[in-house]
């Protein structure tokens, strides 16, 4: 097998390997590169208030620290609206709207649900829905920062807690209940 | 070389535009897209009832302590659920979740989005399974009714719909602080009419006769409900508070409830059921 490495920056890409169909790659690796923000490594700065990071690309779940304007996160992956950033030692979820000016979810449409995973439950991936949406996850937030009282910690225990669907139908079995 | 440029080309020009439209103009445009009228019109939203919901429910964890009793919130999650499945409204935005709060005074709060409390002391008045699933389908019944979101005065709703206008013109800042004030307005409704003033006699009575219903088609008792709501009759003297004010038990209620289910032979397996509901360290 005929061996190509790339040297000293030189991204020439050797005639065999064009010839064996090689530029398609290229070329695939470059769309996806597009279509996913082009933010791997990349560097983004926090410009809006409130913000959190979180265990999972999920407002639901608890953060683990706040963010504050201005603070330097790296993108470490994407996955919807959300990105996986390294922030003070730790990584996490925060959503793009912590970085408005960073790119959008790409011009093509479904693709990047499809190459990346689709955006984290329904919530904020459809920005014409957000426009039409009186109580988001950023209300709920500013709520939380006025209201340090209301116990959401609890809150999202209760929501955690799963009973799965065999569990269920043992349990309806076991209780001659209907099935 | 040149070659190689040629290839790179459009990949970079791909990356270069993707930043593409800026994600506000997307929601400006759509936003001005919209007639008011046309918002206007529009009811709450499943997720916006959750995000409700959750704030309500954050509430009152505020006021009772969760029960860590793993094993009893399993077995109030699964009757919870068994009935659940089989109401009305079967799915929520994120599903229905029962917990147990640490209080002797019997009580049950329905948020909405479907996070159902039900108090120890309410699951301590229950002889059987059957009586615990009569109360959870009744909230289950709120929930699948909204009667917490429905609390929502309607001038406060009709304010935030005019609100989101100006709001999806703006980013996240800006009129936020208005949305945050009429969230807080309505947390503060749906509480009022879930912990502290209960729902409207309409609203019980409806949801009485839907867990009726409910409790038939998942096979518990369909008189249960009647059976509970007949001890918390009976122990109603000089209890003011709680349960009585959340939900009164009044003689009218019991008799549309023995009409409701009357008749109806109880259903097998029973015992079954009381077993392991007596297997519970209550």
């Amino acid at each position: 097998m005929h061996q190509q490495t790339i040297q000293g920056g030189d991204v020439r890409p050797p005639a065999s390997f064009i010839r064996r169909g090689g530029w398609l790659l290229v070329l695939a690796a470059a769309l996806m590169l597009a279509l996913a923000g082009g933010a791997w490594g990349e560097t983004l700065k926090v410009s809006q208030a409130n913000q959190s990071l979180y265990p999972e690309p999920d407002f639901a779940s608890t953060p683990l620290a706040k963010v504050p304007v201005g603070a330097a996160v790296q993108v470490v992956s994407r996955k919807g609206d959300w990105y996986q950033v390294n922030y003070a030692g730790s990584t996490g979820w925060m959503h793009r709207q912590a970085f408005p000016a960073a790119a959008g979810p790409g011009r093509f449409g479904a693709l990047p649900g499809l190459l990346f995973g689709q955006p984290v439950k329904e919530t904020t991936s459809d920005e014409v829905a957000m426009a039409g949406k009186g109580f988001t996850p950023e209300v709920e937030a500013s709520y939380r920062q006025k209201h340090p009282e209301a116990n959401f910690a609890q809150m999202d225990k209760v929501e955690a807690f799963r009973v799965d669907d065999a569990q269920l139908q043992a349990f309806v079995k076991e209780g001659g209940l209907t099935p | 070389m040149r070659r190689g440029l040629l290839l790179l080309l459009p990949a970079a020009l791909l990356m270069g535009g993707c930043g593409g439209m800026d994600v506000m103009s997307v929601a400006t445009v759509a936003a001005k897209g919209v007639p008011k009228a046309a918002q206007a019109a529009r009811p709450i939203s499943d997720s916006e009832e959750y995000y409700v919901g959750r704030a309500v429910g954050a509430r009152i964890l505020h006021q009772y302590p969760l029960s860590q009793d793993q094993q009893l919130t399993l077995y109030v999650n699964e009757v919870g659920l068994a009935v659940a499945r089989k109401s009305a409204r079967p799915e929520t935005f994120r599903g229905y979740h029962c917990a147990v709060l640490e209080s002797p005074e019997p009580n049950a709060f329905a948020c909405p989005g479907g996070t159902i409390f039900v108090t120890r002391g309410l699951i301590a008045m229950c002889d059987n399974e059957d009586q615990l699933a009569a109360a959870l389908a009744h909230e289950v019944a709120h929930v699948a009714n909204k009667d917490g979101v429905n609390s929502i005065s309607k001038a406060r709703w009709t304010e935030v719909i005019t609100t989101m206008g100006t709001e999806a013109a703006k980013q996240y800042g800006g009129a936020a602080g208005s949305l945050v004030t009429l969230f807080e307005g309505s947390i503060d409704d749906v509480f009022k009419t879930i912990v502290v003033n209960g729902y409207s006699r309409t609203a019980e009575e409806t949801a009485d006769r839907d867990a009726v219903t409910t409790l038939r088609k998942a096979g518990y008792d369909p008189q249960a409900l009647g059976q509970l709501l007949g001890k918390m009759l009976a122990r109603e003297k000089g209890a003011a508070g709680g349960i009585y004010k959340t939900h009164p038990p009044t003689s009218e209620r019991l008799a549309k409830l023995k009409a409701e289910a009357g008749g109806a032979a109880p259903p097998k397996e029973e015992e079954a059921r009381s077993q392991r509901f007596k297997s519970l360290k209550i």
